[in-house]
């Protein structure tokens, strides 16, 4: 399982890579509209991962690896998930990078990803830290009784 | 060998086929930001039992690492607008712009449950109605803000 998603990693990795995609001038000159790349890149993306999750969802074989039904819950949008989607963005167009290609300049030695990789980190760790808080408040209010899955 | 840009008709399918090859062999949902989240929530935790998930993220590094290797250097240099326009002593200030850049996008990709990855391959592959919602508002934001920044510098 570790190697596999290894292996997956590295192929994401460079693609991306290889696209231009860590290169922050190309996330750039697409929200920008100034080339049609990135969107016709993430439309190609989202079409082949599309069509082979919605099959794999009708056949449901098992994982091959694990060996556990293929399928999947979803949920609907709430506010929480809006407004990081929100900031996401907001840093995604300021730093011309997101989590996947942030990791493959590292890769490539690239030395301001660092910094960017700092803030990630961060915010990561800001995060968690509320979601406990978050939960601990939810456990009182419960009477301590019920531990209350209030945020992910 | 490299240089050149791989087009967009051969990059997105196999970016696709990541997606597809994470649900067919684990049953799992291909995100960076889990990948991320799970390295820094376990060396918090001072272990280095990485699930799948951290294994990902170290793809993710060593794919930018096999890249250079083949090539013979990285993809692209300087870091896109900020380094074109601070320059010379101004630099430093990227630094600071960066963090909270990326506190932003750590944070709010948490908070969103997924990045462009996470949501925006992944979560709309699975027709999620939340991934949906969360494609279209970080596109929308970062469409807007690019613009803000075109027009302030």
């Amino acid at each position: 399982m570790k190697l596999a998603a290894a292996i997956v990693g590295a192929v994401f990795g460079i693609t991306l890579t290889w696209s231009g995609l860590t290169d922050p001038a190309v996330i750039r000159a697409g929200l920008l509209f100034e080339q049609s790349y990135l969107f016709l890149f993430f439309a190609a993306a989202l079409g082949v991962a599309f069509a082979g999750t919605q099959i794999l969802g009708r056949l449901r074989p098992r994982a091959l690896l694990t060996g556990e039904r293929v399928e999947w819950t979803t949920e609907s949008p709430d506010r929480r998930r809006l407004g990081g989607a929100a900031l996401f963005g907001i840093g995604w167009a300021v730093a011309g990078a997101c989590p996947g290609p942030i990791a493959a300049q590292l890769g490539q030695g690239v030395g301001w990803s660092l910094f960017t990789l700092a803030g990630v980190v961060i915010g990561i760790v800001l995060y968690l830290r509320l979601q406990r808080r978050d939960r601990a408040a939810a456990g009182e209010a419960a009477g301590g009784r019920l531990a209350q899955p209030a945020a992910r | 060998m490299l240089h050149q840009q791989l087009p967009w008709y051969i990059g997105g399918p196999v970016l696709g086929l990541c997606v597809v090859a994470v649900r067919l062999l684990l049953n799992e949902r291909l995100g960076a930001t889990g990948a991320f989240s799970e390295v820094v929530e376990r060396l918090g935790r001072r272990s280095l039992a990485f699930d799948w998930r951290g294994w990902l993220f170290f793809g993710l590094v060593a794919g930018g690492l096999l890249f250079v290797a083949l090539n013979g250097g990285p993809a692209f240099e300087g870091y896109g607008w900020l380094t074109d326009t601070f320059t010379g002593a101004t630099a430093i200030i990227i630094a600071p712009i960066l963090i909270v850049a990326g506190a932003l996008i750590g944070f709010g990709a948490k908070a969103a449950g997924g990045c462009t990855s996470g949501n925006g391959l992944s979560g709309n592959a699975m027709a999620s109605p939340s991934s949906l919602a969360a494609t279209a508002t970080f596109f929308g934001t970062g469409i807007v803000v690019s613009f803000v920044i075109q027009a302030v510098i």
